[in-house]
Parts: structure tokens; sequence; C-alpha cells
């Protein structure tokens, strides 16, 4: 008998002898069951990161930063659905989609939570944002998700389930695609008869996966965008948002010769320029030369942790968008942000993110 | 175990399907558990591993592609927590520790377990445990699991070239080790 043939009889005959201690069955069902917990209490928070997602896209569109998306870090407060119907921001949101949607009258409130605000009482302390989803009863589980701005507006719609599964929306042809997308857009925001649509594929091996921009004739950023997966469709509100009145210039950072505007909307930084004493295409000329900011500012003697806080604190601003928000919020999300401003500070021109 | 099957499983369980979560588990808890003993030697540490597997299979479940065989995915989360467990240092200090004050109680409960072997059976389980961890891994990919070195270097992520020389080296060992048996245990060996 060769050795092989006795080792791997060996093996199995030994493998019958090892059982599994119960012990263990039950410290993995156990660890199972938390997992769903955390995954349950979670759910409202998903919605939220899809519309984060494609905030970030647009904001940082080849960086692949690693910090959570940052309004996450708050916690959210769960709403009922009777909550819902008298929210003062939520309310009309909840008649828009009615009146667009007569059929969702019908549909029941599976999941609704608001960020920041205090639901019990809606005069007390506004949300920063408030998110709801409504589902067909029964039929095919056709789905819809809004996101609510705390200036009442939607900034996010999710349609989910809306094709017959055989079918889904991503495997309909473009022209296809974008009617459905167009319909919903039309629907929910009013006429899109004055913008110009951009249809990609992005490069995403696990799903494919459309964007959608909708720009306004005449205009440089997208006022709608739409992503387009499975049988998913979302869209969020860009525009309409008060644009960054410092966008003075455009492309700190340059990838094979183009501007990159990746961390543009990060050193758009009136603060920045200020704490640096340098203006922003002085700012530019440095960075062109291969230096990071953080080199920059050392060369100022400021401190790589001055540079940070500087930052984070702007883009804090930005999120929370005017609500009101307690400190402790403010500094969680300027934590948050950390990362992020980090990988920025000390991006070097041309080189990969 | 169909692919297809398992998958649905793996999705459901995702979702939160409890029982889906049980015949999952049941259909694949023997033979984890078996590889986690051949290649961990102390049992707290396979509990820990095996614990850790069974987290990983339920987060990274998305890296799951269905059209690939679902014990080779399997095997690849349990080989990485495996090889994860080892890298931690402070881990291998702690087992130190522990063998320090326990010998004598690891001892006997490891030949406890194994009374049902016979003489020969026990030289080879003491080989095999002899072998250095990279040869073992490939030896018991081998041998129990009889996949073919290909896949064993894909499955490890080294280079074919290693794990052939893995293999040989630890086969190598294996000879050397039960070349110095007993004579009578030789004889039985040569028997077959």
């Amino acid at each position: 008998m060769t050795i092989e043939r006795k080792i791997r009889e060996h093996l199995h005959k030994e493998a019958e002898t090892m059982e599994c201690p119960p012990a263990v069955s039950r410290r993995i069902e156990q660890s199972y069951s938390q997992y769903l917990q955390r995954k349950r209490s979670e759910k409202p928070m998903k919605k939220r990161l899809i519309g984060g997602l494609v905030a970030a896209m647009i904001m940082i569109p080849t960086a692949a930063f690693a910090a959570p998306t940052l309004i996450e870090m708050l916690t959210r407060t769960p709403m009922t659905a009777e909550q819902v119907k008298v929210d003062e921001a939520s309310k009309p949101a909840l008649e828009k989609l009615y009146s667009a949607f007569p059929e969702t009258k019908s549909f029941e409130i599976i999941d609704a939570s608001s960020l920041g605000g205090d639901t019990t009482n809606s005069t007390n302390k506004q949300a920063i944002q408030t998110n709801f989803a409504l589902q067909e009863k029964g039929g095919t589980g056709k789905k819809i998700s809004l996101g609510i701005s705390a200036a009442g507006k939607i900034d996010s719609v999710i349609q989910e389930n809306w094709e017959p599964k055989e079918k889904p929306v991503i495997s309909l042809n473009d022209q296809e695609i974008k009617a459905k997308v167009d319909f919903l857009i039309n629907k929910m925001y009013g006429s899109i008869d004055n913008y110009e649509i951009s249809m990609e594929q992005l490069d995403n091996s696990n799903q494919k996966t459309f964007m959608l921009s909708y720009i306004k004739k005449g205009s440089e950023k997208p006022f709608y965008q739409a992503f387009v997966h499975g049988n998913t469709i979302s869209v969020s509100l860009i525009g309409g948002e008060a644009t960054p009145s410092n966008m003075k210039v455009e492309g700190f950072f340059s990838t094979n010769g183009k501007p990159d505007h990746t961390a543009d909307s990060f050193l758009n930084d009136e603060k920045l320029f200020s704490l640096l004493k340098m203006s922003p295409a002085e700012l530019k000329q440095e960075l062109a030369k291969g230096k990071t900011v953080v080199e920059v500012a050392a060369s100022k003697n400021i401190s790589k942790q001055q540079v940070i806080d500087v930052i984070a604190k702007t883009q804090a601003e930005k999120e929370v968008n005017g609500a009101a928000v307690s400190k402790k919020q403010m500094e969680q999300l300027s934590k948050a942000l950390e990362p992020k401003v980090l990988q920025v500070i000390e991006h070097k021109t041309e080189t990969p993110w | 175990m169909q692919n297809e099957h398992m998958y649905q499983l793996l999705i459901k369980m995702k979702a939160g399907d409890q029982q889906a979560f049980h015949a999952m588990y049941d259909a694949t808890y023997q033979d984890v558990y078996r590889t986690v003993s051949f290649l961990v030697d102390h049992q707290q540490d396979r509990e820990d591993v095996m614990s850790e597997i069974y987290m990983q299979m339920w987060l990274s479940l998305d890296n799951y592609d269905m059209n690939r065989p679902f014990h080779f995915w399997l095997h690849g989360l349990v080989i990485r927590q495996v090889q994860r467990f080892r890298v931690k240092s402070w881990r291998r200090f702690r087992i130190f520790e522990r063998i320090r004050a326990f010998t004598r109680e690891e001892e006997e409960s490891y030949w406890d377990q194994h009374t049902a072997l016979d003489g020969t059976d026990q030289m080879i389980s003491q080989s095999i445990r002899k072998l250095t961890d990279k040869q073992r891994t490939v030896i018991i990919f081998r041998f129990f699991h009889d996949y073919t070195l290909e896949e064993i270097a894909t499955l490890l992520d080294v280079p074919l070239g290693t794990v052939k020389s893995r293999y040989h080296a630890g086969l190598q060992a294996l000879r050397k080790y039960l070349w110095n048996l007993p004579p009578e245990r030789m004889e039985k060996i040569n028997d077959y």
C-alpha cells in the first residue's frame, strides 16, 4: 500500500472520530442571531446608505474611501406609520407620492426613521433627514422609498421591484431604461424637458449598473442623478442645493494630465485658504509641483491636524445643511470625516487614489 | 451538495431565515470542523476558528460566485481563517502560555479522543501533526478533500510550484517519520 493511500485512508478514518462539540454549534448559532439583530436594526440605515453612496460617488467619483458614510454616524430614530402621516417633513412628500402613483395609497409603510430629529415632538427639533419606505401588500413586492431633506425636499427616491421579476429593469434595453427613469423623475419632480441626459454604464464587475445624469442645459452639475441596478432605480436630487460658492478653482489634482475633480469639494474651502494664507490658485500651483496639502501646510508651519480640523468642520456643516444638530453630533460627524480628509490632503497629484 | 441549492440557502440565511441557517449549518459543520481539527491543534483554538469561519460566511456572502463550487468557496474561507489565526502572534503567545499551564490535560484529552485508532494510526496522526503548518495544509487538502495541486494553489493563493514543493516535502517528512516506526509496525504497513 502506498503511503499516499495510507494517508488518505487514515485521514478519513480519523475524521470519523472527530465530533464537533455542541458548544461550538451553540456559539455559532448565537453569533448568527446577533448578526441578524444587528442587521434588522440597521435596516432603515441601509436606505440612506444608497443615497449616501450616490452622494459620495458624485463628490468623489474615483476614490474609494474606507470611512463609513458620515451621516451613518448619527443615530436614527425609528418612526411609526402614523408619525409619518403627520410629520411636517414627510407628510407633503407622502402626499406627493400618492398623487404621482395613486396605487401607492394601498401600500403599507414598512419602514420609517428620522435622523437627528425628535419625532415625538416635531416642532421641537427638525430632523436632518427623514426616510420612509412603502411596500405593496402581497403581490410582487413593489417598493418605493423616499428620503426627505431638512428643508422638506425629497432628495432621493428608490423604486424597487416595479418590473416583473423575470425581467428586471436592468435587463431592458437602454431606451426602455431611460424611459422608466424619465417617467419616475417626471412624476416625482416634474418636467425634465429642459434637461440633457447622459447615460453610462458603471465599471462594476459584480453587478451591471447604469448611471443617468440629468443636466440642465448650460449647467455643468447634474440636477438629478439616477442609478439603475437589478430591479431598482434610485434617483437623487443633486441640484437645487446651494452650490458651494467657494468653487473658485477646479482640478487641484490631475490624473494622466487631466484635471481630477475628486477632491475639489474638500479643498475649495475658504477657511483652508485663509489658514494656509494663500489663494486657491497658489495652492493649486503648489500641488502641481507634486506636493501634498500636508507638505504645503508644513512649509507654513501649520500642522496636519489643523488642516484636518478646518476641512472636516466645513464638510460636516455642508452635510447637515443648516439643520439643528447638537454639538456632539457635529463632533461625531467631523470625526467620521477625518479619514476621508486625510486621504485628500495626503494625496499627490498624478498618483492613483 | 448542489451549488444552486446551497446558494439559495445562503441567500435565505442572509435575509434572516433561521431555518435556512440550520440547514446550511447541518450540511457543512462536520466537514468544516474536521478540516479545522486537522489544521489547528488545540481544542479552544478550533472553536474560535470555527466561529470565525461562520461569521465570515455571512459577512462575505456577497463575494460568492455561484458558478463556482460551493465547497471550494467554503474551503477558501476555512483556509483564510486558519491562516489569519496563525498570524495573530499575540494568540500564539497565549497558546504558549496555555500549553505550559495545561500540558498534561491537553495530552490526556487528545489521546482520549483517539482511543478508536490503533497504533499505526496514532503514528500517522502524530507524524502529520509534526509537519509544518504549510505542509500540513497541503497534505490535508490533497488527501482529505482530494483537491488537485492546482486547486490547492488557487485556494492558498500561492504559485503551483510552491504547493508542489510543500507537498513533496510533506510526503518526504511523513515517509521519514513512518520509516522510523518500530519493525513490527513497519511490517503491518507493508502488509497492505
